[in-house]
């Protein structure tokens, strides 16, 4: 029986079905051969039953659908302490503060930016605590002005993208390295509101403290005395505020310091140095302490600094009350806080390398 | 030798046998091209009783064809002392000494390349989907391979109720909008299977290719742990890839989507800088293939009726939603009671199709946005229809929540049921042309299933513009949905996920992801 061609046209519809019939009948068989082939081929090889599960196997990966559990079975919320490792750091991180970091230490943050103009424009200072000041400017930054920096972003946004606060979820746990977390240990986020503390606290966080209220969250700043972002008018008004017009000289000039060389220069001295106006190095919150200083350099004035401090300082540590005692003792007022001056801050900040006639006037900033 | 061998194949392993097997496969196993297999046909038959089917065999020795059913290949087998035949329909080599088909690695070899070379002969290259190209072929033990899982019968077998593929994702700080996002693409089926059968060859010359983490990615949702993943990695290297992004302040998931997709796409071709023709209509990178789709542009001149037409590629699809300051289209009148999508809705209810026919319906441009008609030469007054030119394997469909506006900036909490079959026929641009007509509602070919689609992804936001939480819930083995809220996953019914009144409290639907 050759093959021939044939054709389909001249047949009739019963033969045509038959015709159909029999190539379908025809499919189906190969395609049931092909499948024994299959799995005699498996058995021959030795896998066919490879892949079948014990019990055991079963049960352990079974979905559990019970409250309070997941599906695997465990309670929620156990994964706090996961660490994982920066990629371009190479530091250990907690996972739950990794983007945070990451965003930091790519330099991909809002702020990133403005942090490495400010390293740059102060490496050109020779203020070196400037620059490090600066470093945890980013986390504080976008509360002060956050109002200001809100609208700005505004403008750039996806029209369709939901934003979170961001002041609510900055914490001070990500710190660079050079910087000593113990200065920030507040959470800004929670501040300090000062309607809840007592007079002594509020005077052993003054002392400490910028304690500048902020308008919009109305809690204090928890920055150092240095801080930038207010200044000393605002400092000594929220004393004022707080305490009572006796403390409105900022107390803790004498432990801010960083100087460890300073000696007692005399009145005249300090007095001439008052006038220098600062030359272009000086970034703009010296020139605004050395103008808030001038005030300050009221021989007046820097008695109540000195008794000021005193009376602030019960909380203090044990060496600087011995040394505010000396202080007091001393007598005149502008040696009494040169001899503060010459105490090492209890703070561990790296020292400043300033001009020594500067530095009265850096405390009070 | 296999175990699955023979040694009577020695007699055959002489001279040039490969050479020969080849030819032989070559002609009357495995067609390649039209011709070959009329050649095939016309000569394979019986030489006793010649019949061209009833398992027709050949003789590896000699050039004999014989039928198995009638035993004619037996007797050859007898008389000839030709031990060895192979079968022309599926080409096992039968042994007749032993009298079973016999399975020679050698053998095998040759038989492999042969078919792998019939099977991109078959069919023609463009459209791809028509050609059978490169078949995967599935995974077999070898020999070593064979002992060592004998002697450890322990398995991990993904059933139905296992949790072999489902794992949580750490927050790594206000990450979740990138958790929902990974959640809905390691659940997509197509994508799962190209990472899972490991399909990615990867051409970067560093080690920060985003397909690679993604594959490993993969690795970790099946590897059967419990605890959940920490994404960190995958977060470096989207941040790095994506530096528009900008960091830690971007938590919109849309976004994200996009920006994952891009590096993806990039990195699929080996291409670290997307300097390399990215031209996303003739991309054959698998993101391209399972998301790329073509949306039409019609623009039709009100004077002369000329139209325009412009093909533009999408990943997702944004819709508008009632209650955003852009007027929402009114439904149109034919739509009452209608049942398309299986919609039958309680009135006032907005659907995803009524969002989808806002979406395609003709809008007029007004008169302060003239078109230049070449038709006409000048400037004219026109109308702008968009369509469904190409569509994608995976529809991600977006609903525009968050609506920015100069002094606005909100979420819009309408609520929006789908369902979970789509069939996006209607949206086409093929379908246009009755549209234009007036006629809403086309003829459901129901055995048509090209246009077809199933859920398997919703992705929710929930909280306010300010602060809000991604969760995702995701399709598993058919019909268990789960439900990703970071590292919590849990069970979840349809009903939560279809969410059919709206009545959860502030948990609103942002994303919802369909696969053909």
């Amino acid at each position: 029986m050759k093959m021939e061609d044939m054709s389909l046209s001249g047949l009739e519809n019963t033969k045509l079905e038959a015709l159909a019939h029999d190539v379908y009948s025809d499919l189906v068989e190969d395609a049931c051969l092909g499948l024994c082939f299959e799995v005699h081929r498996a058995v021959k090889q030795g896998y066919f039953f490879l892949d079948e599960t014990d019990q055991e196997s079963m049960k352990d990966f079974e979905i559990v659908d019970q409250p309070g559990v997941d599906i695997f079975g465990q309670v929620y919320n156990q994964w706090k302490n996961k660490e994982c490792v920066c990629p371009n750091c190479s530091r250990s991180i907690a996972a739950s503060r990794f983007a945070p970091h990451l965003e930091k230490c790519l330099g991909m943050g809002r702020n990133s930016s403005r942090i490495a103009n400010r390293r740059i424009a102060s490496s050109n200072n020779t203020s070196k605590s400037e620059s490090d000041q600066e470093d945890n400017d980013d986390i504080n930054d976008n509360d002060w002005s956050y109002g200001s920096e809100k609208k700005g972003e505004l403008m750039h946004s996806n029209p369709n993208s939901p934003r979170r606060s961001k002041s609510l979820k900055h914490k001070n746990g990500e710190l660079s390295s050079n910087v000593n977390p113990e200065l920030y240990k507040y959470n800004y986020s929670s501040g300090i509101s000062y309607e809840t503390l007592g007079p002594e606290e509020l005077r052993s966080i003054l002392t400490t403290q910028c304690g500048v209220v902020s308008e919009h969250t109305k809690k204090m700043c928890t920055r150092s005395q240095r801080c930038p972002q207010h200044t000393d008018e605002q400092r000594r008004a929220v004393r004022v505020f707080l305490l009572g017009p006796s403390a409105s000289a900022l107390p803790d000039s004498d432990t801010m310091l960083e100087n460890d060389g300073y000696d007692a220069p005399d009145g005249q001295l300090i007095m001439s140095r008052l006038q220098w106006d600062g030359s272009s190095d000086i970034s703009p919150s010296d020139s605004a302490s050395s103008k808030a200083s001038e005030f300050f350099m009221k021989p007046s004035t820097l008695t109540l600094t000195t008794t000021g401090s005193g009376g602030e300082r019960d909380k203090g540590q044990e060496r600087e009350r011995g040394d505010r005692d000396r202080v007091v003792s001393g007598g005149s007022g502008s040696s009494s806080s040169q001899n503060a001056l010459a105490l090492s801050s209890r703070k561990k900040r790296p020292k400043l390398p300033v001009p020594p006639a500067l530095s009265i006037y850096d405390d009070l900033n | 030798m296999s175990p699955a061998g023979c040694s009577h194949v020695n007699g055959f392993k002489v001279d040039n046998w490969k050479q020969n097997l080849r030819v032989i496969y070559q002609c009357f196993v495995w067609s390649g091209s039209a011709e070959t297999r009329k050649r095939k046909a016309k000569s394979c038959i019986c030489h006793l009783c010649g019949a061209h089917l009833n398992r027709l065999h050949s003789c590896l020795h000699c050039v004999f064809f014989g039928c198995f059913s009638k035993k004619h290949i037996h007797e050859h087998a007898k008389s000839k002392r030709h031990n060895l035949a192979i079968d022309l329909l599926y080409g096992g080599i039968y042994c007749f000494v032993c009298q079973d088909y016999i399975y020679d690695k050698d053998m095998e070899q040759i038989a492999k390349e042969e078919q792998r070379k019939a099977w991109k002969l078959q069919g023609s290259p463009p459209p791809h989907h028509q050609c059978i190209g490169e078949k995967y072929s599935m995974w077999e033990p070898t020999k070593r391979e064979l002992e060592l899982l004998r002697h450890n019968p322990k398995r991990r077998k993904i059933t139905a109720n296992c949790t072999i593929g489902l794992r949580g994702l750490i927050n790594l700080g206000n990450t979740c909008f990138m958790n929902c996002i990974v959640q809905a693409l390691t659940h997509t089926p197509l994508l799962r299977d190209f990472f899972l059968s490991d399909r990615h060859k990867c051409e970067m010359q560093s080690n920060s290719c985003l397909v690679c983490e993604m594959s490993q990615l993969f690795q970790e949702f099946y590897s059967g742990h419990r605890s959940p993943h920490i994404p960190f990695r995958l977060l470096h290297l989207v941040w790095t890839h994506a530096r528009h992004l900008a960091g830690y302040e971007q938590q919109d998931a849309h976004e994200f989507l996009i920006a994952a997709l891009d590096v993806l796409h990039r990195h699929c071709k080996g291409d670290d800088n997307g300097k390399k023709a990215n031209n996303p209509n003739h991309c054959s990178c698998i993101i391209d293939q399972i998301f790329t789709g073509g949306l039409q542009s019609d623009v039709t001149c009100q004077v002369c009726h000329g139209v325009s037409t412009t093909i533009d590629p999408f990943w997702d699809i944004s819709l508008d939603l009632p209650g955003s300051s852009t007027p929402f289209w009114p439904l149109s009148p034919g739509s009452d009671g209608s049942v398309v999508n299986g919609d039958s809705h309680p009135s006032g209810a907005t659907t995803l199709t009524d969002c989808l026919r806002r979406f395609t319906r003709p809008e007029h441009l007004g008169s302060s946005a003239k078109i230049k008609c070449s038709g006409c030469h000048s400037y004219q007054e026109s109308t702008k229809q968009l369509t469904m030119k190409r569509l994608p394997i995976v529809a991600c469909f977006h609903l525009k929540r968050f609506e920015h506006s100069a002094k606005l900036r909100r979420k819009i909490t309408t609520y929006v049921s789908f369902p979970l079959e789509l069939d996006m026929t209607p949206f086409m641009a093929s379908s246009k042309e009755s549209r234009m007509n007036g006629q809403y509602l086309q003829p459901v070919d129901s055995l048509n299933n090209d246009n077809k689609y199933s859920l398997f992804a919703v992705v929710n936001h929930q909280g306010t513009l300010e602060s809000g939480h991604y969760t995702t819930f995701i399709r598993q083995h058919k019909d268990q949905w789960f439900k990703c809220d970071d590292a919590i996953i849990t069970k979840a019914s349809i009903k939560d996920v279809l969410d059919s009144e709206g009545s959860v409290a502030h948990i609103h639907q942002l994303f919802l992801f369909y696969t053909l």
